[in-house]
């Protein structure tokens, strides 16, 4: 049998897509970009964050025009930056600037600073709320007006903009080595692609940009057991970090001189594994090692699960999948993991009628093989 | 007052002030464009503290605008999509690097407006450490 190469499909194609906008809109209501992006912030700090492109607006576009589908909206945000120009590299910025607005360690409780809830689903019941269905716009701003009035104006004495890390905490304290700056320039797997064995900030940048629940239930086996990790949250803040970059006529990178140009929101993790190690005459000691989560948006799982990789890579244990880099690594992202999968729903008639000919041509010769066996007797 | 400190507050403070300096400019200088306000991206680099090795964190989705006034170049750049506050920015940047006399006259409407700031940021602070946890330790029987 030969193979024919066909075309057509055309106007299927075309009336296929007119489809999807029909499903979208088939109930005479239009989302608002606005509403999307005020009021489905998990979903917008999600899609920002495995898109890699801290934008919520074109987020919420993205979010609208894929109906929801985080992998769809993460495609479509992926895409429309490669069309876009890399204007400058930001100055190194530092979680210690960080505006926080959650901040909680899971291992100590007196924490210099506190231990600050902010915004946290951690203990709600979980109960579905049926008043939303008949939640008002007017209500809400009479529930605003009055949180504001509840809150007024106090002097406080803790900075958030100054809160100390608990690292650093336990650094001073003896219990974790000091570490000084390391500022050899990352690497960029935008731009390069990834070669094993890898960087270190090639695996950050990639485990940062990750899909949500592909490093969540990595990081899960992780500590089921496959990589023998006990975390625990050293500690975990959510805040504001502010973005300035070099004035590019100052070859001297003078802060000071430098444009600012907006805060970004964030989830930072610092992961504390306990980890035995043996001393002289078989003394047997327990020190600490860091396991180094972040994410664009408010992702916490996502940044836990990121400390938890980052650290089984790091110890790169390759009795466990977890600890395999290439294994992690390459089948975490969003774009490549859904575009493969979602690929063999395209056509393969080439290459399937290929193999069906190869099985046909077996069949065959297993046929005429028996017929000459059956004549021989 | 520098570049840093004087952008943040035009960035986060009122967009009239941003609108009303560059308005100054515009009406009695000749402002060429340079670059008429454009999407781009910018990458930030990360300092992480395990072993504070830098790494890239994501890109951020940029306006930028450059404006040029007694052939001195101003640059106005910030997050989003907002092409107007971005032209402004570029405007009263090339004022400053341009030397011109109004740029002495803006210091205190800069003070005020970060003291606007900081009162916004001291009323968010407020109702944040509401949420600060008071350890009370249980009586043993």
């Amino acid at each position: 049998m030969g193979y024919v190469a066909v075309k057509g499909g055309t106007r299927a194609i075309e009336e296929s897509i007119k489809r999807l906008k029909f499903e979208r809109v088939k109930k005479g209501t239009v989302l608002d970009v606005h509403k999307i992006e005020t009021g489905m912030r998990g979903l917008i700090d999600q899609v920002m964050s495995e898109s890699s492109l801290f934008s919520e607006i074109l987020a919420a576009i993205a979010i609208k025009q894929a109906e929801g589908n985080p992998e769809e909206a993460v495609f479509l945000l992926r895409a429309y930056r490669s069309t876009l120009s890399r204007k400058h590299y930001s100055r190194t910025i530092s979680s210690e600037d960080m505006l926080t607005e959650r901040r909680i360690s899971a291992s100590f409780k007196d924490i210099p600073g506190g231990q600050i809830l902010g915004a946290t689903t951690d203990y709600t019941h979980r109960l579905l709320d049926f008043g939303l269905m008949m939640e008002s716009e007017e209500e809400a701003l009479q529930w605003l007006e009055g949180f504001e009035e509840e809150n007024g104006q106090q002097e406080n004495v803790t900075d958030l903009a100054k809160l100390p890390k608990v690292l650093d905490y336990l650094r001073k304290e003896g219990l974790m080595p000091e570490c000084s700056d390391d500022d050899r320039e990352p690497d960029d797997v935008t731009k390069k692609s990834l070669e094993f064995p890898s960087t270190r900030s090639q695996r950050l940048q990639i485990l940062t940009r990750g899909q949500t629940g592909a490093l969540t239930s990595l990081a899960y086996a992780v500590i089921r057991g496959y990589g023998a990790l006990h975390p625990t949250v050293g500690e975990l803040r959510v805040g504001s970090l502010p973005v300035c970059i070099d004035n590019p006529f100052n070859q001297y990178n003078d802060e000071d001189d430098s444009y600012y140009i907006g805060e970004i929101k964030a989830t930072e993790t610092e992961m504390l594994i306990p980890v035995t190690v043996e001393k002289e005459r078989g003394k047997k000691e327990i020190k600490f090692e860091i396991g180094y989560g972040i994410c664009l948006g408010q992702n916490e799982t996502k940044a836990i699960a990121m400390g938890i990789l980052d650290h089984a890579l790091q110890t790169g244990n390759k009795e466990y999948p977890t600890g395999d880099e290439e294994f992690v690594l390459y089948h975490i992202d969003s774009v490549e993991s859904t575009g493969f999968i979602s690929h063999l729903k395209m056509p393969h008639y080439v290459t399937f009628q290929s193999k069906l000919d190869s099985v046909r041509k077996t069949k065959k010769q297993e046929a005429e093989s028996k017929e000459e066996s059956s004549l021989c007797k | 007052m520098n570049r840093r400190k004087r952008t943040g507050i035009l960035i986060n403070g009122s967009t009239e002030l941003a609108e009303q300096l560059a308005k100054e400019i515009v009406d009695k200088y000749e402002v060429i464009m340079i670059e008429e306000p454009n999407p781009g991206l910018v990458m930030m680099k990360m300092r992480e503290t395990s072993k504070r090795s830098l790494f890239y964190l994501g890109e951020v989705f940029v306006t930028e605008c450059k404006v040029q006034i007694n052939r001195c170049l101003g640059i106005g750049i910030l997050k989003g999509n907002d092409p107007k506050l971005a032209h402004h920015l570029a405007v009263i940047d090339a004022a400053y690097n341009a030397g011109l006399i109004e740029t002495f006259k803006w210091e205190e409407a800069l003070l005020l407006q970060q003291q606007e700031i900081n009162r916004k940021k001291q009323s968010f602070s407020s109702a944040v450490l509401k949420t600060k946890v008071n350890f009370e330790t249980m009586d043993v029987q």
